[in-house]
């Protein structure tokens, strides 16, 4: 059974790209929410393995998006990879607010599945970083 | 920007040998008119002494022939009185021996009474004149004869009676003495006479002498004070002359100094307010007068100073304090100095201003003060501030499309998407490694904009000198092995206070730069040498080297050696530029140096930490 990933972000192209990068390369099961408040509906709908939240969003945005998933019980357990500009944002702080790790952006969309694995401690081997690999729990 | 040279009033537009070769006639002119001056005083009194001396002489003489020629009148007189007393004392005589009368003597003894006191009168004033005296002794026994004739004939009428006395008349000897007395007076007046005209036209001539003498140093008075009229009146007009010339010059001073856009201030040696110009009273709202006398200071942040004062402190290896000496420390040792300050208006508002102090020299080469010349920053902050947003909103901007299009791109190129044709799979290569460079391009720009314009503050803490080193080259191991060039790493080990994550970024841009421009199977020395308060590291390639004029500008932006590299080697032309921007934000210095052909060393030098924050890191 592959990984579930929820995508959040603003930028539909991002979010397109992040999936098809996710789903084509690293073989997990991508779903995408366009804004915090609805990230975070599908997040306790959903119960996805694990969350990439962009930082910089309208209305709510990646910091609040974090801590309201910290703060429900059927999402404080799932890790969230914030996507962030480069140097837009302390590592350290988002991590003490609860995040698992942080991707730069613009990323490498053949490296993106990997980096991911990297953070949240999944196994992962070469081939399995291919278009029909899947990471494995 | 500014000579070390005071604005003292200059005369329009001479240069400087100009107005030393004008300094050096005047003073010559100035000299000869002075040797002119004394060399007509001193002939002026010489000749008033000559001519003193000659009329004290003549008047003198003048004087004394006056007293001969009284001499000589009296002589005369009193020779004509002698020779009518004679007469009288004879008339007497030949009265009385005619009629026997006794009354008839009277006048014969009172001449005789009378000749006693002239003849000793007259020997008393011929007393000095032995020619005179020994004739007038000649005289005298000729007349004490012919008084003897006379009292033989008084005598011969007293005994003998008329007959004896006429026996003792019609002997001629008292006619014969007569004779000889008369021709005697007459020839002593006549010679006394001849005396005395010598003597007056002697007299004549010398007056004549100090009349002229007196007319000629009237005339010379006159002509000496007329030539000291006319020097006083030229030396007079060309000191007004100069005196307009100077006024000119200070009038134009003035003017540009009150028309600078620049403000203009200028202190003694102690930092006290000496001079301020019009647009220094208008940008900071005092008046001239209410900042005279006072200290600089009033116009400065303390607390800028005092940093300032800590940071000169550290650069020049003395202590500066963060008063008035930090900012005018570097221009007393001679060091041409301009930096970014702040001035605090009378209000209290503040300004940015670009400072230029300049040491003044006093006449002797000393210290005579200070001169600050400060540009108003305010606008060039503004538009710089404008840029950098604008800069920083347009790359935003970019940013965002970009991620999507190297994404969707990547994964093209990359084959996730499935197999391309091979035409399509070599474009889309080719769009995809240049999104990739566009947007390390967008990075970079952003990078540079934030680290100059300050919104990146550096985080800095202590790291370890090898740790740097040893982070820098893992960062770029994989780039190298791709490129088959090696890395040779050597450390010291000493603690600096950094951003590790930026210094890394500074390291890996020159590793990098090393990397791309070293041949395959090329060798790259990472080294960082410990020294006294600062550490330096280096980076060596073995590439083509850096031409010397480029030495400096490769730290510019966009600045690359050749203009393909950007092309070829992929690099956007800011690495440099950011590494620099790093380095600097550390306090440290990094340049380039090259012998053509022969590879490229960087070196950065950072200040090390203070040993009581090396314990901490130690700790």
């Amino acid at each position: 059974m592959p990984k579930t990933v929820l995508v959040i972000d603003d930028d539909r192209d991002i979010r397109e790209v992040a999936k098809a990068s996710l789903e084509l390369v690293g073989g997990f099961m991508v779903i995408v929410a366009g804004s915090g408040t609805h990230g975070v509906a599908v997040a306790q709908e959903a119960k996805p393995d694990a969350i990439i939240l962009d930082l910089m969003m309208p209305d709510m945005d990646g910091r609040q998006t974090l801590s309201q998933l910290r703060l429900l019980p059927e999402t404080k357990s799932i890790p969230v990879i914030m996507l962030t500009a480069k140097v837009q944002a302390n590592k350290q702080e988002l991590v003490s607010e609860g995040a698992a790790g942080l991707l730069v952006k613009p990323f490498d969309p053949m490296q993106l599945p990997n980096q991911v694995c990297v953070i949240l401690g999944w196994s992962v081997s070469r081939e399995d970083v291919g278009r029909n690999g899947s990471a494995k729990g | 920007m500014v000579d070390a040279e005071l604005p003292r009033p200059c005369d329009g537009n001479h240069t400087p040998s100009d107005q030393h070769r004008r300094k050096l006639i005047i003073i010559l002119m100035a000299g000869k008119i002075r040797v002119w001056i004394i060399a007509a005083s001193v002939v002026g009194l010489a000749t008033l002494a000559a001519v003193s001396w000659l009329s004290f002489r003549n008047t003198e003489e003048l004087i004394a022939a006056n007293q001969r020629l009284a001499q000589a009148h009296k002589l005369i007189e009193d020779l004509t009185d002698l020779h009518l007393l004679l007469d009288d004392a004879e008339s007497s005589c030949r009265g009385y021996a005619l009629s026997g009368k006794i009354d008839y003597l009277k006048p014969y003894e009172a001449a005789l009474a009378q000749l006693d006191v002239t003849a000793q009168v007259l020997r008393h004033d011929l007393a000095a004149d032995s020619y005179r005296l020994s004739q007038f002794q000649e005289l005298e026994p000729l007349v004490q004869a012919r008084l003897g004739v006379m009292k033989d004939l008084v005598q011969a009428r007293q005994t003998g009676g008329f007959d004896a006395a006429v026996q003792t008349l019609q002997s001629d000897r008292g006619k014969r003495l007569t004779d000889e007395i008369r021709q005697k007076i007459s020839a002593m007046q006549t010679e006394e006479r001849n005396d005395l005209l010598d003597r007056e036209r002697e007299s004549r001539e010398r007056a004549r002498t100090t009349i002229l003498a007196v007319g000629l140093t009237c005339l010379l008075g006159i002509a000496l004070l007329l030539a000291a009229s006319i020097v006083i009146y030229r030396l007079n007009r060309r000191s007004e002359k100069d005196h307009v010339a100077l006024q000119n010059a200070e009038r134009i001073q003035r003017t540009i100094l009150n028309s600078a856009a620049y403000s203009m201030i200028s202190t003694d040696a102690v930092g006290l307010i000496q001079l301020v110009n019009a647009a220094a009273e208008k940008w900071l709202q005092y008046t001239g007068a209410e900042l005279l006398g006072k200290n600089i200071m009033i116009l400065h942040d303390a607390r800028e100073l005092h940093s300032r004062g800590e940071q000169l402190t550290r650069a020049m290896g003395m202590l500066v304090t963060g008063d008035y000496q930090a900012l005018v420390t570097k221009a007393r040792y001679g060091v041409a100095d301009e930096f970014e300050c702040t001035y605090v208006r009378k209000d209290g508002t503040r300004f940015p201003v670009l400072l230029a102090v300049t040491a003044l020299g006093g006449r002797d080469n000393d210290l005579a003060g200070y001169l600050m010349i400060a540009a108003d920053l305010s606008e060039r902050h503004a538009v710089r501030k404008m840029k950098d947003e604008f800069v920083s909103v347009v790359s935003h901007e970019l940013r965002t499309p970009l991620t999507s299009i190297k994404g969707a791109l990547g994964l093209l190129a990359g084959g996730a998407t499935g197999v391309l044709p091979p035409k399509a799979g070599e474009m889309a290569n080719i769009a995809h490694s240049n999104a990739e460079r566009l947007s390390r391009l967008v990075e970079d720009i952003l990078d540079l904009q934030r680290i100059e314009s300050g919104r990146i503050t550096m985080d800095k803490r202590l790291c370890d000198v090898a740790d740097l080193i040893k982070e820098s080259a893992e960062s770029v191991r994989l780039l190298a092995e791709q490129e088959g060039v090696t890395i040779v790493s050597s450390s010291c080990q000493a603690p600096v206070k950094a951003d590790r994550e930026r210094m890394v970024q500074a390291f890996v841009n020159l590793l990098g730069n090393a990397v791309k421009f070293s041949p395959r199977g090329g060798r790259i020395e990472f080294g960082a040498e410990c020294r006294a308060g600062s550490v330096l590291f280096r980076v060596k390639d073995e590439g083509r080297g850096i031409p010397p004029e480029k030495l400096e500008t490769i730290f510019e932006r966009f600045v690359q050696v050749d203009a393909s590299d950007a092309r070829e080697k992929g690099g956007t032309g800011l690495g440099l530029a950011i590494c620099r921007s790093i380095v600097e934000q550390h306090g440290g210095r990094v340049w380039a140096e090259s012998e053509g052909g022969r590879g490229s060393t960087f070196y950065v030098q950072l200040p090390l930490a203070e040993p009581s924050m090396a314990t901490e890191l130690n700790a």
